[in-house]
């Protein structure tokens, strides 16, 4: 029981810390990865009005599967992840092209 | 992970692991751990055309959806017909042809060829295989499903072949994954669905952030083949879990199972946190 107890501390802790670093590693962002983070009630809303753009429909049909949009991605890092993810998620030509764009226009 | 593109064609990727476990020494004694390193792939990608990628190195094996895009790293436990078309590495050493196509505007078809060579070094571990795999996609449903083929082609030639389905529908904030597979050791399957709280509040609020995952699974031996990494006896097993997603691609997941076998029923309890990020490893432009 002592055990069990000393390793949901530890746990805790290690969980804590690395919330603590995530946080700081968002708010230390800067330029361009800023513009993705992701607006909850602005998707929705734009998802239920159908007035979304060809980008964002890809990004729903073909990543919106797995994950969501992902936080703090420079367009440096968005052209390695989207070549990664056209072999990984079988996606065309097209579709890395359309949405490489979106996620770094 | 590092991820190096090259040019406007090629693509150099890989994944290694460093695993530690820790347990007491004969179940009550001292703590002692052991770490293990372990490279998943080391792949070179060469984009020929729009539906055309050759991949050349060590690769995840492509059989069904959980070892290529469901890797255990990121979600949930593996399941317990994951060497079945994947053997006990998980990964290949060959060749591999893949890609996709638009057959009509709202349906895609993937596939993937491919052949492995054998090696028995720590890192470079694979099977001599080959097999294939096939996809059919409707993006406007997100729903998905497919086939698997392998050859094993190492000591015994063994045929395995599995099939999967995939459907993520836009209405509601559902997942619904499943794979089928079978082998001379056996069949079996697995079935998971999840759900995310999000209606409410949004994906954002306290609750909404919550994702609580049912999975069935099970295996029926058909015989016994040493080293195929199979439940020895015919096992059904349910598992209860929950995915929680913090912000800043923060996840922490917690499993409960409860394993039904002729050898005896157990509990699994599982715990997880997870934090994704990526950093340049090679200075460059802005851009």
């Amino acid at each position: 029981m002592k055990r069990l107890t000393m390793t949901l501390i530890l746990m805790a802790i290690f969980a804590g810390c690395i919330y603590f670093v995530a946080q700081c590693r968002a708010q230390s962002a800067q330029g361009p990865g800023q513009m993705l983070r992701t607006d909850s009630k602005q998707s929705n809303v734009s998802a239920k009005t159908g007035g979304f753009d060809e980008g964002e429909r890809l990004f729903r049909s073909h990543c919106g599967r797995c994950h969501e949009l992902p936080d703090d991605l420079s367009p440096r890092e968005a052209r390695a992840v989207v070549r990664q993810m056209r072999v990984r998620a079988m996606l065309t030509a097209r579709d890395e092209r359309v949405i490489l764009k979106y996620l770094a226009p | 992970m590092i991820a190096a593109p090259i040019g406007s064609h090629l693509l150099i990727e890989s994944r290694g692991d460093v695993l530690g476990i820790f347990s007491p020494q004969n179940g009550t004694g001292p703590y002692q751990g052991q770490l293990f390193t372990s490279l998943d792939y080391l792949q070179i990608d060469y984009t020929a055309n729009s539906w055309l990628t050759i991949v050349a190195g060590k690769f995840l094996t492509p059989f069904g959806i959980y070892n290529e895009r469901l890797t255990p790293i990121w979600i949930h436990n593996a399941p317990l017909i994951l060497s079945i078309g994947t053997q006990t590495p998980g990964s290949s050493l060959g060749g591999m042809a893949r890609g996709a196509f638009n057959v009509r505007d709202n349906f895609e078809i993937n596939y993937v060829a491919y052949y492995s060579a054998s090696d028995r070094t720590q890192y470079w571990a694979a099977g001599r295989t080959a097999g294939g795999r096939v996809g059919f996609f409707i993006p406007s449903r997100r729903l998905e499903a497919g086939f698997s083929y392998q050859r094993f082609l190492q000591d015994q030639r063994l045929n395995s072949y599995g099939a999967h389905f995939s459907w993520q529908p836009y209405s509601v904030p559902l997942d619904i994954k499943s794979e089928y597979a079978q082998s001379p050791s056996g069949k079996g399957y697995w079935a998971e669905a999840a759900y995310r709280l999000s209606r409410g509040r949004g994906p954002d609020s306290l609750v909404g952030r919550l994702q609580p995952v049912f999975r069935m699974q099970q295996f029926d031996r058909s015989k016994q083949i040493p080293g195929d990494s199979l439940p020895s006896e015919n096992t059904r097993q349910a598992d209860f879990g929950f995915d929680y997603f913090l912000p800043r691609s923060v996840r922490i997941n917690a499993n409960y199972s409860r394993q039904f076998s002729s050898q005896g029923n157990s509990n699994i309890w599982d715990i997880g946190i997870t934090y994704r990020f990526m950093f340049p490893a090679w200075p460059g432009g802005s851009k």
